[in-house]
């Protein structure tokens, strides 16, 4: 799909795999810079369901997660950058995730998507079953975001057509800090 | 889709509106108009702000609309 199209349906849709639940997503600041490119403060809402013991494990008496997206958007590069991170859970988990629109180099009526996360999980005791719980949630749902750009893309009369998705996996430990493990995947959906 | 202050939302759906068809309509296509929503905006983030307070939600730097704002370049597009 052309980027435009592309980039018209990712406004509206909020492709984070480390946040299923999307209940909320507001707009902090907008503003055009130097460069004509629109930049954009968001502020996503999440519910994770988490099970109340974990919740009482992690001392948290909210169920909602909130996380601070920035996203760019380059009209005359035709790029979409989106950078999030969660500002809640952070004394226990970092998440970061980085997602690039741009036109596809080799052909340009189509869109590559390239998308990575980092999550950086601190404490030992915590760390397998967060771990855990994450490395399930991104696989599951890596696929996801490019099926659910599909469905997007169908919502606004566009051609349906086959996705190629590709999902790299990579662990990474930190060696100085012993308690922190870095869970480090990328993942490309190129749509043709 | 809600908004983190459930008392937002109707601010936040003509915002959106009003900002999704600039998007589509003038942005993408390069037309350097001005952005039409910008009272609007201005509304759904005062809201925005006191939801945020209430909530006790960990934004730092969070500035007004306005003071730090830039204008777009360029002269206001043909429609």
């Amino acid at each position: 799909h052309p980027w435009e199209t592309v980039i018209k349906a990712a406004m509206r849709k909020y492709p984070n795999p480390m946040n299923p639940n999307v209940v909320g997503v507001d707009v902090l600041e907008r503003n055009l810079d130097t460069e004509g490119r629109l930049h954009s403060q968001r502020l996503l809402s999440t519910e994770w369901g988490l099970p109340s013991i974990v919740m009482a494990i992690l001392g948290t008496s909210r169920s909602t997660t909130y996380i601070k997206e920035h996203s760019v958007v380059d009209p005359v590069e035709r790029t979409m950058e989106l950078s999030s991170s969660n500002i809640t859970l952070s004394n226990l988990v970092s998440v970061d995730e980085r997602l690039i629109y741009r036109p596809h180099p080799e052909n340009p009526e189509t869109t590559i998507l390239t998308q990575e996360a980092i999550i950086t999980v601190k404490g030992v005791i915590l760390s397998s079953y967060l771990e855990g719980l994450m490395a399930n949630t991104i696989s599951a749902n890596a696929g996801k975001g490019c099926k659910e750009m599909e469905w997007m893309l169908d919502k606004i009369n566009v051609e349906n057509e086959e996705l190629a998705v590709s999902v790299q996996e990579s662990i990474k430990s930190e060696m100085a800090t012993a308690a922190a493990k870095d869970l480090w995947f990328a993942y490309y959906c190129a749509t043709l | 889709m809600n908004s983190v202050g459930t008392e937002c939302l109707e601010l936040k759906r003509g915002y959106d509106l009003c900002f999704n068809r600039w998007f589509a309509e003038k942005f993408l296509k390069g037309e350097r108009s001005a952005d039409p929503c910008s009272e609007l905006f201005k509304q759904y983030q005062e809201c925005v702000k006191k939801a945020i307070k209430e909530k006790e939600i960990p934004i730092e730097g969070l500035e007004f609309m306005g003071s730090k704002r830039e204008k777009p370049h360029g002269n206001a597009g043909s429609s």
